[in-house]
C-alpha cells in the first residue's frame, strides 16, 4: 500500500472509538512500529491521542459503510471496536466481519450479556467488567500479597 | 391463541403500530428506553408497555421475548435495532423479526446478519413521495417482494398513447407486463392482439423499478 511509505509488513490496525482506551492502544500500537488508523466520530476525541501519534486520524461513523471504506478496512489485518456504545462496537465490528471479510476483530462490551450475539460470529469480545472482576478475585485471593509487598519495601 | 408481537423502541410509530395491531387481535408488548413515552404508549387499552432498554437481554426476557412470534424494532438507531433482532433470534428464538433502517446502504447487511424483514423508511417515503408528486395519474402501486417488483393500477384516458393501440405495438420495457386489464366491470387477461380502450384501467406487474417508465410510455406522462 503506497500510503504508508513503507510496506505494511508491521500489519496496519483499524481502531474504532478514539476514548480512553482506543486512544491508549492507538499509541501504543503507533509506538511499536504499526500502521494504525484510528477513526471516531467527535475530531475533539483525537486530543487524547499522544503527539507521537503516528498513524492516521479519520474524523467518521464507524457504522456507515463509506466511511469504512474509506478507512480501508477491508485492507485491516485487525479491527478494534472500543466505543463508549455496545452496540455501535457490536454492530461496526459485524460489518468489519461480514462486509469487509475482517479476519480479526475484536470488540470491547460493557454488557457481557450481550455476548451472544458474538459468539458464532468469531468476533473476540472484552468486558471491562468480567476482567476487573476477574482481576479483584485473584488479588482477594492472595490476602498477603500486598501486606507483604509493603514490609518487602520497608525493609 | 393469539399471535404475540414485541415492539421495541419508536414513538409514535410504535402508538400506531401497537394501536392497529390489538385491533386486529394481536396481543402486543411495547418496549421504550423513555419513560414519557411508556406514559403515552400506556394510554393505548390492551397494551403491555415495558419501560428499559430493549437491547439488553433481560429486559427482553421480561417483556415476554420467550414467547413471542414476531418482534420488531423501531427505534431510531440502525446499531440498536440490529442488537434487538439479533438478541431476539439468537437468544429468544422468535420466528420473525422486523428491523426498521435508516441507512438504505445496510440493507444488504442486516439480511445477512438474519434479520428477516428489513424496512427502510428512507427508501419507501421517498419512493412514495416521488410517486405522488410527479406520478398523480397512478391510483395505487404495491410494492412486494420487498419492493423489487410491484403492481401498479393504471387508468387510460383518452389522451394516452396507449388508447387505440394493440399490445404488441407498444414498446414496454421488457421487465414489464400487462397482467390485466379492467373494462367497465369485467377483468381479462390480455393477450398481444388485444386491443387497450380509452377508459381501461391496466395492472401492471413490473420488476427492476421499471413501473415509471412503462407508465409513461402507456400514458404519455
Amino acid at each position: 500500500m503506497e500510503l504508508w511509505g513503507k510496506k505494511t509488513d508491521r500489519g496496519y490496525t483499524v481502531v474504532i472509538g478514539c476514548g480512553r482506551l482506543g486512544a491508549n492502544l492507538a499509541n501504543t500500537l503507533s509506538d511499536g512500529g504499526g500502521n494504525v488508523l484510528i477513526i471516531d466520530k467527535n475530531k475533539d476525541a483525537f486530543r487524547k491521542l499522544s503527539p507521537s501519534f503516528g498513524g492516521l486520524a479519520v474524523t467518521g461513523d464507524a457504522t456507515d459503510l463509506s466511511a469504512l471504506r474509506e478507512a480501508q478496512i477491508n485492507k485491516a489485518d485487525v479491527v478494534v471496536a472500543v466505543t463508549n456504545d455496545d452496540n455501535v462496537n457490536i454492530m461496526a465490528a459485524q460489518l468489519a466481519r461480514e462486509m469487509f471479510q475482517n479476519r480479526r476483530v475484536i470488540a470491547r462490551l460493557y454488557d457481557p450479556e450481550r455476548e451472544c450475539v458474538y459468539r458464532e460470529l468469531g468476533i473476540d469480545t472484552i468486558c471491562p467488567a468480567v476482567l476487573s472482576a476477574q482481576e479483584i478475585a485473584r488479588i482477594l485471593s492472595e490476602p498477603d500479597a500486598a501486606e507483604e509487598r509493603v514490609r518487602e519495601s520497608s525493609i | 391463541m393469539k399471535t404475540k408481537v414485541l415492539l421495541v423502541g419508536g414513538r409514535s410509530k410504535a402508538k400506531s403500530l401497537a394501536t392497529s395491531l390489538i385491533s386486529k387481535e394481536y396481543q402486543v408488548t411495547a418496549v421504550n428506553n423513555t419513560y414519557e413515552d411508556c406514559m403515552k404508549l400506556a394510554e393505548i387499552d390492551g397494551l403491555t408497555v415495558i419501560h428499559g432498554d430493549g437491547t439488553r437481554p433481560f429486559v427482553l426476557e421480561d417483556a415476554g421475548a420467550g414467547e413471542a412470534d414476531i418482534a420488531i424494532a423501531l427505534t431510531s438507531k440502525d446499531e440498536d435495532n440490529l442488537v434487538i433482532c439479533e438478541l431476539c433470534k439468537k437468544e429468544f428464538h422468535i420466528k420473525k423479526t422486523v428491523a426498521l433502517l435508516t441507512d438504505p446502504q445496510k440493507t444488504d447487511f442486516f439480511y445477512k446478519m438474519g434479520i428477516d424483514s428489513v424496512v427502510c423508511a428512507i427508501s419507501a417515503i421517498t419512493g412514495i413521495i416521488e410517486q405522488r408528486a410527479f406520478m398523480d395519474k397512478i391510483a395505487t402501486l404495491v410494492p412486494i417482494g420487498e419492493g423489487r417488483v410491484s403492481i401498479a393500477e393504471v387508468p387510460i384516458p383518452g389522451t394516452a398513447p396507449a388508447a387505440g393501440k394493440k399490445l404488441w405495438e407498444i414498446d414496454l420495457p421488457k421487465q414489464v407486463v400487462i397482467g390485466c386489464i379492467l373494462r367497465s366491470d369485467t377483468a381479462m387477461v390480455p393477450r398481444g392482439d388485444t386491443r387497450i380502450l380509452a377508459g381501461d384501467t391496466l395492472v401492471l406487474i413490473s420488476s427492476d423499478r421499471q413501473e415509471m417508465a412503462a407508465i409513461r410510455e402507456l400514458t404519455g406522462r
